[in-house]
């Protein structure tokens, strides 16, 4: 055993060090192993894949009667809520859960460039999103008069694409507010949760207040489910991206990179120290 | 050539200092431990040599580094080291042959994934998920992913605590592959029989100072005097020996336990005794001053904290 170990002060005795490995591989290896985390969470699997169908499925016994575009927009509400839960709550359980377990701490460690680990563990978590919105809407389209076309398709996936960055981003955001793993499930639901209410991915609110109805405008779900919306409903044609809903969604995306740049936490809560008496 | 040097280093987590004016330097391919009760500051040395924490004041440097830097030549410095931290800190749904070869591909000339499982011993576990696995194979697991870069520098955070003793066996006989093919390794524990298997040099600390600084061995001849132990023939009671040797009789176990500070004349006076008596000598042993005796006088009845460091720290040491 020991005579096939040899530190690298060998190697480094040559004229250059060897280069350390380029991004390219480096962030394939971290997308990989992030989505191979995900794919074998069993509450990650059925919060973001199974939850959004049986509720398409729940809602399809209960309303017997809805109209075409009111089917449209359920569809899309539950695609969105699928989303987020695996964009935000499951992405940001991951982070929290990784750093109370040492890893993140592992990784900071490691030769390995911060950009690339966020890349790679947000990259995976978008893949996971879009299976689930793609899961949701081919229920949707078993289960309701819901139809797709190659620009209607091309929209949702820009707009999900965005959708998921952006509550990934969010979901890294917000991690310093998390102090323990145990902890995640309240905070995350406290702040997710108003969100996709009041922006009607559960159903439509019909009688909502207009500031209510105008600041869910400006947050991260209304957006998202207003382009699918439209986009659900497009008879033809090439792709339609809305402008605002890309820049609103774009807007919460940075915001997301820049607070998780400034605030997050690569390490476990300390324990408070103190001497005793 | 000094692989890690600490200078001065204090380290203050707001009004409690876990770390005062600490200094020592570790040459290349020597193998310290950081001995010391809990608290006692090996942790948070350690940590700031690892660069999870910035000095309050002092400098330390890692293979002539300050770990504290970033950006590209941080990356450069971070591929040199290993670590093992205090906690097991693993993905539990890999498997062993997943996470060393995602670990291996973070280094530019890492060892091969296969070399490094059978190094670890887990062969036949290569393909198990490592949230199966027991505590003491995670914890080769974690070691495993600390050497696969072939680091100059390993840091092991006490890398045994909690493992039952033939785990913890397991992993000695890894650390001491790695030591034999010159790896400078610190490790911290609170294992004195750890420290005294793996290390060349022994760094007491206690409430956040150095202590001692001494080989293994200097730090034993610190514990006192060797004991003459000796346990008397059926029949024999205390008295029967002379008054000198008897006092230190433990009447209930029938069993001589002299510490000697004269081993020549006690010895004599043993022997001279057995002789005249024909008494059987079988089992007599002379046990040397222990390093766990060494570790308590030096951990224990510290003077106070506000005393100058530098009056109480006893350097054997080069």
């Amino acid at each position: 055993m020991a005579e096939t170990f040899s530190p690298a002060s060998s190697a480094r005795a040559r004229p250059a060090a060897p280069p350390l490995p380029g991004a390219g591989p480096l962030l394939g290896a971290q997308v990989r192993y992030q989505l191979l985390l995900l794919m074998r969470n069993p509450r990650a699997l059925i919060l973001s894949l199974a939850i959004p169908v049986l509720l398409l499925v729940l809602n399809s016994s209960r309303h017997t009667n809805l109209t075409p575009r009111l089917e449209e927009a359920l569809v899309a509400g539950l695609a969105t809520f699928g989303l987020i839960v695996t964009a935000y709550i499951s992405h940001a359980i991951g982070l929290v859960t990784g750093r109370q377990d040492g890893v993140l701490r592992r990784w900071r460690a490691t030769p390995l460039p911060t950009w690339c680990f966020f890349a790679g563990k947000i990259a995976a978590t978008s893949l996971m999103a879009l299976a689930s919105v793609a899961i949701a809407i081919a229920a949707g389209m078993s289960l309701y008069r819901v139809h797709l076309t190659a620009g209607s398709a091309l929209s949702l996936l820009v707009i999900f694409t965005l959708g998921a960055l952006a509550w990934a981003a969010l979901g890294t955001a917000v991690t310093p507010l998390v102090p323990t793993a145990q902890a995640a499930g309240p905070v995350l639901l406290l702040t997710y949760l108003p969100v996709i209410l009041f922006s009607g991915g559960l159903g439509s609110l019909n009688s909502e207040p207009g500031w209510l109805a105008t600041l869910a405008r400006y947050l991260p779900a209304q957006p998202i489910i207003d382009a699918a919306t439209r986009a659900l409903r497009q008879a033809g044609g090439g792709p339609q991206i809305p402008g605002h809903d890309l820049a609103v969604l774009a807007a919460w995306a940075v915001a997301g990179v820049v607070a998780s740049v400034w605030f997050f936490r690569w390490d476990p809560v300390r324990p408070r120290h103190a001497r005793l008496p | 050539m000094t692989a890690i040097e600490v200078e001065h280093l204090v380290k203050r987590f707001g009004g409690f200092t876990a770390v005062e004016d600490v200094s020592f330097t570790v040459p290349a391919g020597e193998v310290a431990a950081l001995l010391g009760p809990n608290g006692a500051g090996k942790t948070t040395t350690i940590e700031v040599l690892e660069g999870f924490l910035a000095p309050s004041r002092g400098v330390v440097r890692v293979l002539g580094t300050d770990p504290r830097r970033g950006g590209r030549a941080g990356r450069a410095w971070r591929a040199r080291i290993g670590l093992v931290l205090q906690s097991t800190s693993l993905d539990t749904q890999l498997t062993v042959a997943e996470a060393v070869s995602l670990y291996a591909g973070l280094f530019p000339e890492p060892m091969g994934a296969a070399e490094v499982i059978e190094m670890i011993d887990l062969g036949s576990d290569a393909g198990t998920r490592i949230g199966a696995l027991s505590g003491g194979q995670r914890r080769r697991v974690d070691l495993g992913l600390g050497i696969i870069g072939r680091p100059e520098v390993l840091f092991l955070d006490e890398p045994t605590a909690g493992l039952d003793p033939e785990a913890r066996r397991e992993l000695w006989a890894v650390i001491q592959s790695l030591v034999a093919a010159g790896t400078t390794v610190l490790l911290t524990t609170h294992y004195i029989e750890e420290a005294q298997r793996l290390a060349d040099r022994v760094i007491v600390l206690a409430e956040g100072r150095v202590v001692a600084d001494a080989t293994p061995d200097q730090l034993r001849a610190r514990g006192g005097t060797p004991v003459i132990r000796y346990r008397l023939p059926p029949g024999t009671q205390a008295r029967d020996l002379p008054p000198a040797l008897s006092r230190y009789v433990d009447p209930g176990r029938g069993e001589l336990s002299l510490p000697s500070a004269d081993l020549t004349a006690d010895l004599d006076a043993l022997v001279g005794w057995a002789r005249r008596n024909r008494a059987d000598l079988t089992g007599l042993e002379v046990t040397p001053p222990s390093l766990e005796d060494a570790y308590i006088a030096l951990t224990t009845d510290l003077p106070p904290a506000a005393e100058p460091a530098d009056k109480q720290r006893v350097t054997c040491h080069g």
